[in-house]
């Protein structure tokens, strides 16, 4: 039997140890649609990176400023938008993490595993609001 | 997340279990502190119980790799799940690493 679809919206803190609980309460929604996991790796993965991103870099890590995750899962396909207070950022500008000169960098993986990882991405002009979507079957 | 680390023959097995996120990713740096200061040579990590990995997490294993590489050490990666592999493949970091399918595999390729 085809469960309902269901929508709803977290409010958090720019505080990266809050986390945890807005991906459980998503994947908690997955786990009751038998998503399979590997659906769910990249679901929780791409989140979780949205989420940083908001953090750190839209937000400056300012614990006064809001993250806004508001998401969409019905037997089709689930849609999360994470939204940030901060000025936006281009994502055309990213630089490609896997070419010679850039492997060896720590950092800035995040953006483009989101990008391989979801069946589409899209921003806003701003560049402060990320949506991502999964197709589940 | 938790780190035990083993020798055999001096090679130093680091096996991680749980997952490797932006909350633990500093505590798997720390794990491995001690034997970049002793300058241990050979470093297995086994991560055939990571069941998750983030960015974070896999910047983290750069870092390590380039700290060990500073003084000559040589790391490799063993037993990772078919998840965690593809992203090394997504991210192309499976150029970077020593990637063996078991530690035993890893442990004999020194």
């Amino acid at each position: 039997m085809a469960v309902q679809g269901i929508s709803e919206s977290i409010k958090m803190p720019s505080d990266i140890k809050k986390i945890r609980k807005v991906i459980a309460r998503i994947v908690d929604l997955l786990v009751e649609r038998n998503v399979d996991k590997s659906h769910m790796f990249d679901i929780r993965l791409s989140v979780e990176e949205a989420i940083i991103n908001a953090i750190e870099h839209g937000n400056k890590k300012d614990k006064n400023l809001i993250v806004d995750i508001s998401f969409a899962i019905d037997d089709e396909k689930i849609e999360v938008a994470v939204e940030d207070q901060g000025g936006g950022f281009d994502h055309t500008k990213m630089p490609d993490p896997t070419t010679n000169g850039n492997v060896l960098r720590a950092h800035g993986r995040g953006v483009y595993l989101i990008h391989k990882l979801m069946d589409r991405v899209q921003y806003n002009d701003r560049g402060n609001r990320i949506k991502l979507i999964k197709y589940l079957r | 997340m938790q780190v035990v680390v083993s020798e055999k023959d001096g090679i130093f097995i680091c096996r991680v279990e749980g997952e490797i996120d932006i909350n633990t990713a500093v505590q798997l740096k720390k794990a491995f502190d001690k034997l970049i200061r002793e300058k241990r040579d050979k470093i297995v990590i086994s991560m055939e119980k990571v069941s998750y990995i983030d960015s974070s997490g896999l910047a983290t294993l750069v870092e390590l790799l380039k700290n060990f590489r500073k003084y000559g050490a040589r790391m490799k990666l063993a037993g990772l799940t078919a998840k965690v592999k593809s992203l090394f493949e997504i991210t192309k970091l499976e150029k970077l690493f020593d990637i063996l399918e078991k530690e035993e595999e890893a442990i004999k390729a020194f």
